[in-house]
């Protein structure tokens, strides 16, 4: 079982590196939905791991809806708003794919560094991939969320983080009694996130062409012709 | 019953949306005013909670749950009025919304689990960003956006912090439920490293939602998009629930004898968003603007009065409730020099003083209130953080206190004056109403009613919110 966690996690890590390289809309989506349902399927085998093929009926439940959720609902959300869109890649992004892939070779370093470093004491070895795993997807998600300016590809962005964090959640708060704390509240985040982005997701599109958060800076401090800058030019 | 201040709310917002328009009005002022007698009611103690597992009443939620329910009950008062004016195609949705708003603040400020207040604070973000996007403009759209957004993220981080919570109680041995008040008892066998971790994490992402220098980015531009009657309940109710979150965390690292590591961080976010908003206070053109960033000031002095301890934890519990009435009245009278002026900027104002004498009055008189002048409560609270600073040795960041009060106090008085007193001469829009001054008025009467005489309920649950963090009125 070991083995396939172990393969599940790297394939995941394999995802998070195709999306910061990925320039078409399409393929960035169907990387989403392959990483939702390998993410939702990794603690389903740490548990098989410990209890040795026991699991408990609400465990079962909760990972189905996990399953639902990320491998259904939310890839079917996204496509339906890529429809409306006439949009197919996303152009100029803050910072570019080559770049942005090295990042996210970066970001596997530095989260083996931070493995090592903090979490070593805590969690026997097996569990140290997965840490890694976690703290990589979390931060490209981030990162993502950041150097891309349509909305859909943040809202992606934003999935990926939560993805990085239900996966910290379930190595860390693995071990107690209160497991399903981890599950209730991502699930819980990612609908509601996910029905509020829509409907702005919704409006963004139709009030501009083509969900550029690009558009959306008219709201300033300072008026332009006006600002302490401007002055001191004179 | 604690729960019914959540339920009534919650089944109130969801039918309101089906009714006509004339009735939800007074729909929703009916229940604000349930509400508020329900707060007091569990105020005195005649409402145990019936699920004790997540909810509970400790004194700090109450404060908290008391001053929302209390500006709550007049900005409905006042929406009905400005809502009239406006003639929003939406309206339904706002007073559900808004309803629905009050219920999950109702739910951050009574609940004891980590996860529960954890998911009230996402529920309010859920339900208040509709109320910002009521308008339907671009720029409404791209104040929801970035609301959203950054808040997403923000909580997402609280959640994370929530388990590095867990998991310094997984590392102490420890089982107990993951309730404020069963951590309280553990707290000191917690490990203090990811007890520390967690409470950064919790920081930067309940003190996002509240509006803390630098990560307030969202603030100014939400309240000043949202609706004034929106802006007001977003400014005085919605940033004390989730200062509430951080409150919590400062609660259990103090609890756990790390309270000078948690001290010292509020202190640092507190002076930066002081500064922050005292830099940008300056060259503002908007109004709404200008009062967003005065949030984001008092929010800052909230969270230092915290961090220093003592005498001035007092004070920034003062400070909290007095902010939370003034302000909100500010964004009320705010809303009726909209309607009257058709604008946002302060250029397009003027002559407020003859124009709109009523607004005036309770304008000025909360930027008065606001900028800590008396006879108004903010005088009062400013006077003990200042010098509870002071008594702990905190001399330098004491001083820095007071410079960027002046800083704000100058930058403010500018575009307040430009407005009272500056040139206008188009038509105004539209009349002000005594409909539309009176809750402004009843709120600032209340905090300066509350600086003269502190009713003794009150004063004894301000000094047990604060006994757990280790404040107390003798230093």
């Amino acid at each position: 079982m070991i083995q396939l966690t172990n393969t599940l996690l790297a394939l995941t890590l394999l995802s998070v590196l195709l999306s910061l390289g990925s320039d078409r809309l399409v393929s960035l989506i169907k990387i989403m939905t392959f990483q939702g349902i390998i993410v939702s399927l990794i603690p389903l085998t740490l548990l098989f791991q410990e209890h040795h093929g026991e699991i408990g009926a609400g465990n079962v439940l909760i990972f189905q809806a996990m399953l639902i959720i990320k491998g259904i609902l939310i890839p079917w959300f996204l496509f339906m708003a890529l429809k409306k869109v006439k949009m197919r890649r996303e152009i100029e992004p803050i910072i570019g794919y080559h770049a942005s892939t090295f990042a996210g070779l970066f970001f596997i370093l530095m989260s083996t560094f931070i493995a090592d470093r903090f979490f070593q004491i805590i969690l026997n070895n097996e569990h140290v991939l997965l840490l890694i795993t976690a703290i990589t997807t979390l931060s490209a998600g981030l990162f993502l969320l950041i150097s891309r300016k349509k909305a859909i590809t943040q809202v992606i962005g934003y999935l990926m983080m939560e993805n990085g964090i239900y996966l910290l959640g379930s190595t860390l708060a693995k071990q107690t009694h209160t497991q399903y704390v981890v599950e209730f509240g991502v699930l819980l985040d990612i609908l509601v996130a996910i029905m509020i982005m829509g409907i702005v997701l919704h409006n963004i599109n139709s009030t501009y062409d083509g969900m550029d958060t690009g558009d959306l800076d008219s709201l300033h401090d300072l008026d332009s012709n006006r600002s302490l800058f401007h002055r001191l030019k004179g | 019953m604690l729960e019914l201040t959540i339920l009534i709310p919650l089944l109130a917002g969801g039918v309101i949306m089906f009714f006509p328009v004339q009735l939800g009005r007074k729909i929703m002022i009916a229940t604000g005013l349930i509400h508020l007698l329900l707060t007091l009611t569990v105020t005195i103690g005649g409402a145990p909670p019936c699920i004790s597992k997540y909810f509970s009443t400790t004194p700090e939620g109450l404060l908290i749950l008391l001053v929302t329910s209390f500006i709550f009950f007049f900005i409905a008062i006042y929406a009905g009025s400005y809502m009239q004016e406006v003639e929003l195609s939406s309206e339904p949705l706002y007073l559900g919304c808004n309803l629905l708003f009050l219920s999950s603040m109702s739910m951050v400020a009574l609940a004891d689990h980590l996860v529960v207040l954890w998911i009230a604070i996402e529920a309010t973000t859920l339900m208040s960003a509709p109320l910002i996007f009521l308008h339907r403009s671009k720029k409404a759209l791209e104040a929801t956006w970035k609301y959203v957004m950054i808040c997403s993220v923000g909580i997402a981080l609280a959640l994370l912090g929530c388990f590095l919570i867990v998991l310094s109680m997984d590392l102490s041995g420890s089982h107990v439920p993951l309730t404020f008040s069963s951590l309280a008892q553990i707290a000191e066998q917690l490990d203090p490293t990811w007890l520390k971790a967690g409470f950064i994490f919790l920081i930067i992402g309940y003190g996002t939602k509240m509006g803390l220098a630098p990560m307030h980015t969202w603030l100014p531009d939400a309240h000043s998009e949202a609706p004034s009657p929106a802006s007001a309940l977003l400014s005085g109710a919605l940033l004390n629930c989730a200062f509430l979150g951080v409150y919590r965390g400062h609660q259990l690292l103090y609890q756990a004898g790390l309270g000078e590591f948690s001290g010292n961080i509020l202190i640092s976010f507190g002076l930066l968003s002081m500064l922050i908003a005292a830099i940008f206070i300056f060259d503002q053109t908007g109004y709404k603007r200008m009062l967003a960033y005065s949030s984001i000031e008092n929010m800052g002095i909230i969270a230092f009065g915290v961090g220093i301890g003592g005498l001035a934890t007092y004070g920034a519990m003062l400070h909290l409730i007095h902010h939370s009435l003034i302000k909100s009245s500010l964004f009320l009278s705010a809303g009726n020099i909209l309607l009257g002026y058709g604008s946002k900027l302060v250029e397009k104002t003027g002559d407020m003083a003859k124009l709109f004498p009523k607004t005036f009055i309770a304008f000025f008189a909360g930027f008065a209130g606001i900028s800590g002048f008396p006879p108004f409560g903010v005088f009062i609270s400013e006077v003990l953080i200042i010098m509870g600073a002071f008594q702990q040795g905190r001399t330098l960041a004491g001083t820095i206190f007071i410079l960027a009060l002046i800083f704000i106090f100058a930058g403010a008085s500018r575009l307040v004056m430009r407005m009272s007193f500056g040139t206008f001469n188009k038509e105004i829009l539209v009349e002000e109403k005594w409909i539309r001054v009176l809750p402004s008025y009843a709120l600032l009467c209340t905090s300066f009613i509350l600086c003269v005489w502190l009713p003794d309920s009150l004063y004894e649950i301000i000094l047990s919110a604060i006994a757990t963090v280790g404040g107390g009125i003798n230093g």
